[in-house]
């Protein structure tokens, strides 16, 4: 909480004080944040304490003789792709040249992150070589090694530690990275003379490249998992099989920035929002099943069945569509479109039970088109109107053969894993997947337990409290188990499938309870004044509803994002090869690195810590711009 | 009137797929249909596949012996599958309720110093915070494991303090407080004294409203319970004669003959529904008679109807076995209470164990005197507690926050100290916000524990993982999991609600 | 003047005239308690009816019923002679012929002002774009607010926000309009501004039912006035007569204590 008003105010005993406050002396400022009654100074010196004991602890542990981070360089491949093969890898970094890209484009369309004081970039610049020192100062002295590499121990059994004098003169190099910082720092506070705001975009931007310059510099441990094998070989580093791809992703990121930039002035805004929200929402399925994956297309197929399918759907459709959108269609629509409901769904039925064979995909076209002859109404008059519709069914018709198509596909890529993906890919697939297919259904559910219809109500309340009651481990456990059951003969699901399915499932009912807490905020006026313009109840929902209560529950949705992203781990107790698991059991099953644990883990954590902490701090900034989450 | 001749309306009854009430009730009917009709349809196909592979999905395996050894409980070598997921059941609680406990404990610390005015204690809560809310709770339980189990093995003295508190690679042994022989006894003075103690704190109180001055109610009462509790260690043994109470009750219980209970369900369900529906209709009746019902009213009543009568066909019929099992159970409970009591029980109520470390074969190990923690006990202890005791941090942080400064400006206004104003201002209105997402935290909680499975530690899925994986039940086992975490759920929300309906009347 | 002078001074003014709202002995129940009882009235095209009476008299209840924002469950209610009943069709023509005015403006507030107004003639009555967005900036002109179409409701003040509401109403093109209370959520100096927007409408020919306690606005604009109390129409008459020489006690008792 910055609340950079209460500097100019006396801070009641809720809000918090600002560390720097201008007008104070150092020493006042002292006085008046840790030492403002004998009580507090206690608290102080106890929490500086506690606070250097844990940092010492830390410190400790991380550089601990110990500790064999080798483990995790020569495992960094397996920790973010598994068995991913090298030869193939250019895919994995196209996959992740996209996203950086569409990223780039989406922060220079949208992003109005603001300005920095250079003063405060300078006062962080200190503050990291202050806390440095403190680092270096407080980590214990080194043990000391005899010749063979080998730690010596006393007779009691306490190893031999060198001497806290040579211990610092050890860590030379660290104190220069402290000078290093604190000169930078002093630099820019001397020159910002005029009190110059610095762009954040910029720094940010300039602080990835440092990152990413480092890597040319800095060889950081070595890697190598070819075939399978585990080598650790020291001529072959991480940062040196990876610095060039990562500099051409930093470049990719400058680019897509301003080319956004670009498209923001330019007279095709609109169309570029539309179109980066599309690139977004397709690029997961895009990245995985077809860059990723490498279908193997098989062209007489894909011409003599899946080509003409999709045109016939595409046409047929369109021309039922645009017949039911004459104006003088009446009630003869509703009825047409119903009979398309039960044809779909009697599609459905008769997979089931297998009465007659049918591609699934044709099935799902149905049921859209279904959905579209529903919803087709609304669209009855101009011709405007009425080719909306249709376009966006053709759209709808392409996507969804053309997807079909290339997941039903088999791939190229030779993996000697069952699972396609495993490691950090894996976790992200899962987490991306489920917040995308959760979504509908969790707003088709919080719809359902707020709608008026009391059997919709007690069905909706049901399935969530029940899922809500249960935790996810045995939910998923369920599902991995229980789903080749429930399906009939000849239909099959392979384990991820069935994990993504109970997960989104049990992901959607918590969503649900987000989303109806957005509903609730929805007064009762909106819905009467909605009735009384005489919108139709989708038309109320689509327009009036919906798009203020998913605005109300933008914190609580991206609260349950990082939940969803924090439970992925789950995925490691139910068998499946995400990266806790290779952290957790891969490593310490290499002969190597026997048993060998802790760190695999620490370096998980700090994965998931980085990504949660930078969606929770940026949902916060947005919810403080949009004045939400006051109450 | 104004209208002197109302103009003939032509009423015409639309068509019926243009009614409204039809329209809505036909969907709601088609889509309870779809639903139960895909639920019958998986449980079916479901139910084919299991005898295609000749996995019957019934309960014999909770009388079974499993074979199984446990890591951690009140029996680890159980002798049914029953008693294996019972002490499964066991675990899991003892987690939940520690884990609440300290959770509160530490959240409520954490909360507060991220509040307070030192800013070293503020900067210290956040990092906590947001450490410990931002990583997965099994990535931490898996670290705090892989940590404990790199302590050193177990010797015969390993320490810290020899005899009283051992840490080692096997986990923590404690000095353990257990219940005695005459606990039982004990606890009925017990009783007895809380309801003195609560008449006498009723009688403070009136004392205090009628003279004014202080007479701290809490504390006498806690004074007067001490002293029942302290007489009641030596003279508990005359409580002896319950257990002929119990034991007379038992036999009268298994003496009720079956079918009586079993129409006593049935009825129970018809007539609770008739009773529903007559009450509903009162509701509904003006003083000029009978109100016209909504469609709404009409199937609400219809499915009352339906229910109660299905209910009672489905006890009656169906399902025979429930009557005969709450006979047994219920006198099983009675047998077991009444020797609970007499029979020269004159020990003392709780006793304590010290930790010992035995040697039997090749390693040392700890004895069974200690209250002892496995490292996946730690593990997944630290873990959940950690873990929510950042939510609960956030939860204290942000109700203290939502109570407005007019408030304690109002207070001091009024010239109450401040620890008055927090206690008797601030508190119950932050409590107020703070209850439902608290009770949301220990739900999650006890949810989490599950996690347990991860490093071993034996709660309800770990147990049942293994028990499934002798058996091959998955189903039932599955099923047991869900209704026992329901029931967890159910009880965590009938006691947040319990208290926030309490809340909300003291401060009408 | 009795009382069927009053009313026979009513009729002759709109003798000729088409009935718009005919309801005949209305019933309408919350639970156990009765909010309307047997509401019976005709209203005439191109009639401005004032309904008034103390708070919890059921004015707004049967205002919301006559185009089902409340569903009525005894009587009949027939507007432009169409019969409001279980008819989805019926429901969905009397909607779009009946303009609603709310207390509580309830502009929608994540739409610009046009979109708000052109939101109904687009996708109800499947209007263009540009007619129905040329036609809101008319009936914005007609309002007084035309430089106000790109901003947000939250950025207009009350007397604003309920301007647009009725021109968001007025959009559809509506036969009757209903007002429902309309300047009570008002501050002073926001009323007369909407009044006078009501009393141009009024002019204009249009039918309209308001529930009020203007009083000022119903002497001045007012066909009839209909005196409600406990769910029944008490008294009906001019406001000459209203005003003048009210019959029931309950009148008398109510304008003494509101004027």
């Amino acid at each position: 909480m910055e609340n950079r008003d209460a500097i100019l105010t006396i801070p009641d005993e809720n809000g918090s004080l600002p560390p720097k406050a201008p007008n104070l002396s150092i020493g006042q400022w002292f006085r008046k944040n840790l030492f403002s009654t004998w009580v507090n100074g206690i608290l102080t010196v106890l929490g500086t304490a506690a606070a250097l004991l844990m940092l010492r602890g830390v410190l400790n542990f991380v550089f601990s003789e110990n500790r064999q981070w080798d483990a995790v360089r020569t495992n960094a491949r397996a920790l973010m792709t598994l068995t991913y093969p090298e030869s193939q890898y250019v895919r994995v970094w196209v996959a992740f040249g996209s996203v950086v890209v569409l990223a780039g484009l989406s922060a220079g369309i949208w992003a109005d992150w603001g300005r920095l004081p250079a003063r405060r970039l300078a006062g962080w610049f200190m503050g990291a070589a202050g806390f440095l020192a403190v680092c270096i100062l407080v980590r214990e002295p080194s043990v000391l090694m005899d010749l063979e590499g080998k730690t010596i121990r006393l007779p009691d059994g306490s190893l031999v530690r060198e001497s806290f004098a040579s211990a610092m003169t050890d860590r030379a190099n660290w104190w220069a990275v402290v000078a290093l910082l604190l000169i930078v720092g002093g630099v820019i506070w001397r020159s910002d003379s005029d009190k110059k705001q610095l762009k954040i975009t910029q720094v940010t931007y300039l602080g990835i490249g440092l990152g990413v310059l480092s890597l040319w510099v800095a060889p950081y441990g070595h890697y190598a998992f070819t075939d399978g094998t585990y080598i650790a070989d020291p001529n072959s580093t991480v940062a040196f099989s990876t610095k060039m791809p990562w500099t051409v992703m930093w470049i990719m990121l400058a680019i897509g920035f301003f080319a956004g930039r670009w498209l923001r002035t330019s007279s095709y805004l609109v169309l570029a929002k539309a179109g980066s929200n599309l690139l977004w929402l397709i690029s997961p399925v895009t990245l995985y099943f077809v860059i990723l994956r490498d279908p193997a297309l098989d062209y007489s197929h894909v011409f003599s069945t899946d080509l003409p399918m999709g045109l016939a759907f595409g046409i047929l459709g369109a021309c039922f569509l645009w017949f039911l959108t004459r104006s003088d269609i009446g009630e003869i629509g509703r009825i047409l479109a119903t009979a398309m409901l039960g044809i779909a769904i009697f599609n459905w039925v008769a997979a089931f039970f297998g009465w007659y064979p049918m591609l699934q995909k044709a099935r799902i076209s149905f049921l859209l088109l279904a959905v579209a002859a529903l919803l087709a109404p609304n669209f009855v008059g101009e011709a405007a109107k009425r080719r909306q519709l249709l376009l966006g069914w053709l759209g709808t018709m392409a996507l969804v053969h053309y997807l079909a198509t290339m997941i039903n596909t088999p791939s190229t890529v030779e993996l000697q894993s069952t699972e396609f993906l495993g490691g950090l890919g894996l976790t992200l697939f899962v987490a991306v997947f489920v917040v995308l297919l959760s979504f509908p259904l969790g707003v088709l559910l919080a719809l359902g337990r707020t709608s008026k219809f009391p059997i919709f109500r007690i069905l909706s309340t049901s399935y969530i409290e029940v899922i809500r009651g249960v935790p996810l481990i045995s939910v998923l456990i369920f599902f991995s188990v229980m789903v080749p059951l429930f399906l009939p003969d000849g239909m099959e699901l392979a384990e991820l499938g069935a994990v993504l399915t109970g997960y989104t499932l049990f992901s959607a009912a918590y969503l649900a309870e987000n989303v109806r807490g957005g509903l609730q905020s929805v007064t009762k006026g909106q819905y009467e004044a909605a009735d009384a313009i005489g919108l139709t109840s989708a038309q109320r929902t689509g327009f009036i509803v919906l798009p203020q209560a998913l605005r109300v529950s933008i914190p609580q949705l991206v609260g349950q994002v990082i939940a969803t992203f924090k439970e992925t781990s789950l995925l490691a107790i139910i068998g499946l090869f995400d990266f806790l698991r290779v952290a957790n059991s891969v490593i310490p099953a290499q002969s190597e690195f026997m048993g060998v644990k802790r760190e695999g883990i620490l370096l998980v954590a700090v994965i998931y810590f980085f990504f949660n902490f930078v969606i929770s701090k940026y949902s916060q900034r947005l919810e403080r711009r949009v004045g939400l989450g006051e109450r | 009137m104004a209208t002197n001749s109302p103009p003939s309306i032509d009423h015409s009854r639309p068509p019926l797929y243009r009614d409204v009430t039809v329209v809505k009730w036909v969907v709601q009917i088609a889509a309870l249909a779809l639903t139960l009709g895909a639920l019958w349809f998986l449980a079916d196909q479901a139910g084919d596949n299991l005898r295609a592979s000749n996995v019957p999905t019934d309960y014999d395996f909770l009388s079974v012996n499993p074979g199984i050894d446990l890591s951690s409980g009140i029996d680890t070598d159980p002798d049914t599958g029953g008693r294996a997921l019972w002490v499964g059941m066991v675990n899991t609680l003892r987690m939940a309720v520690a884990g609440i406990f300290v959770a509160t404990i530490l959240g409520v610390i954490v909360g507060l110093a991220r509040l307070s005015n030192n800013w070293l204690l503020q900067k210290i809560g956040t990092v906590f915070v947001e450490t410990l809310r931002n990583v997965p709770l099994l990535v931490q339980i898996l670290f705090y494991g892989a940590v404990f189990a790199s302590l050193d093995r177990v010797t015969k003295d390993v320490g810290p303090i020899n005899g009283w508190l051992h840490l080692s690679n096997k986990g923590l042994s404690l000095p353990r407080v257990h219940i005695a022989d005459g606990f039982y006894q004990w606890l009925i003075v017990m009783c007895i004294g809380i309801f003195i103690a609560n008449e006498f704190r009723k009688r403070r109180i009136r004392q205090q409203d009628a003279t004014g001055e202080e007479s701290y109610p809490l504390l006498s009462a806690f004074a007067v319970l001490t002293f029942v509790a302290a007489v009641g260690w030596f003279i508990h043994p005359i409580f002896g004669f319950v257990g002929e109470i119990f034991g007379a009750l038992s036999s009268f219980v298994s003496g009720i003959p079956q079918t009586v209970l079993q129409i006593a369900i049935g009825v129970l369900c018809v007539g609770s529904s008739a009773l529903w529906i007559r009450s509903f209709l009162n509701s509904r009746r003006t003083p000029a008679g009978l109100a016209r019902l909504t469609d709404d009213d009409y199937f609400r009543m219809i499915f009352a109807a339906v229910g109660g009568i299905l209910g009672a066909i489905f006890f009656l019929i169906l399902w025979p076995g429930l009557s005969s099992w709450m006979i047994n159970s219920l006198s099983d409970l009675f047998n077991v209470l009444s020797n609970k009591f007499g029979d020269g029980r004159t020990g003392r109520p709780i006793d304590v164990d010290l930790p010992n470390i035995v040697q039997t074969g090749k390693f040392p190990n700890y004895g069974p005197s200690g209250l002892n923690f496995s490292i996946g006990f730690a593990a997944v202890f630290f873990g959940v507690v950690f873990y929510t005791a950042a939510f609960i941090a956030e939860i204290v942080r942000g109700g203290i926050l939502a109570v407005p400064k007019g408030q304690s400006e109002a207070a001091a206004a009024l010239g109450l100290k401040r620890a008055t104003a927090l206690r008797r201002v601030i508190i119950p209105q932050a409590a107020r916000v703070m209850l439902p997402p608290l009770g949301n935290q220990y739900l999650n909680l006890t949810k989490n524990t599950s996690l347990a499975i991860a490093v071993g530690y034996s709660d309800i899925v770990q147990v049942g993982q293994t028990v499934y994986n002798q058996t091959g039940k998955t189903l039932p086992v599955v099923s047991i999991w869900m209704l026992f975490y329901l029931s967890c759920s159910l009880s965590i929300s009938v006691i947040v609600n319990f208290f926030n309906v309490r809340m909300r009347i003291v401060e009408r | 003047m009795s009382i069927d002078d009053a009313t026979t001074a009513v009729s002759e003014k709109l003798a000729g005239r088409e009935d718009m709202i005919v309801c005949v002995d209305v019933d309408k129940f919350y639970g156990d308690f009765q909010a309307l009882k047997r509401v019976t009235a005709t209203i005439k095209e191109g009639e401005v009816a004032v309904v008034c009476g103390p708070s919890g008299s059921g004015k707004s209840t049967w205002i919301r019923c006559i185009n089902r924002l409340e569903v009525h469950q005894g009587g009949d209610i027939v507007v432009d002679g169409i019969e409001l009943t279980n008819d989805l069709r019926n429901i969905e023509r009397i909607r779009s012929e009946v303009g609603m005015v709310f207390q509580q403006f309830n502009l929608f507030p994540h739409l610009t002002v046009l979109d708000n107004i052109t939101l109904a003639p687009i996708w109800v009555r499947k209007k263009p774009r540009a007619e129905a967005e040329s036609m809101a900036r008319a009936l914005l002109e007609r309002v007084g607010i035309p430089e106000q179409a790109e901003k947000f409701p939250g950025q207009l003040s009350g007397g604003q926000q309920q301007r647009v509401a009725i021109a968001r109403s007025l959009a559809m093109e509506p036969r009757v309009m209903l007002f429902d209370e309309p300047t009570s959520a008002l501050d002073p100096e926001m009323i007369k501004e909407v009044l006078d927007v009501m009393k141009e409408l009024a002019l204009s020919g249009m039918t309209m039912m308001v529930v009020t306690h203007e009083m000022g606005f119903a002497r001045e604009v007012a066909d009839r006035i209909m005196f409600m109390e406990g769910g029944e129409i008490v008294e009906v008459g001019t406001p000459e007569h209203f005003f003048t020489n009210p019959t029931e006690d309950r009148t008398k008792l109510f304008l003494s204590q509101i004027l």
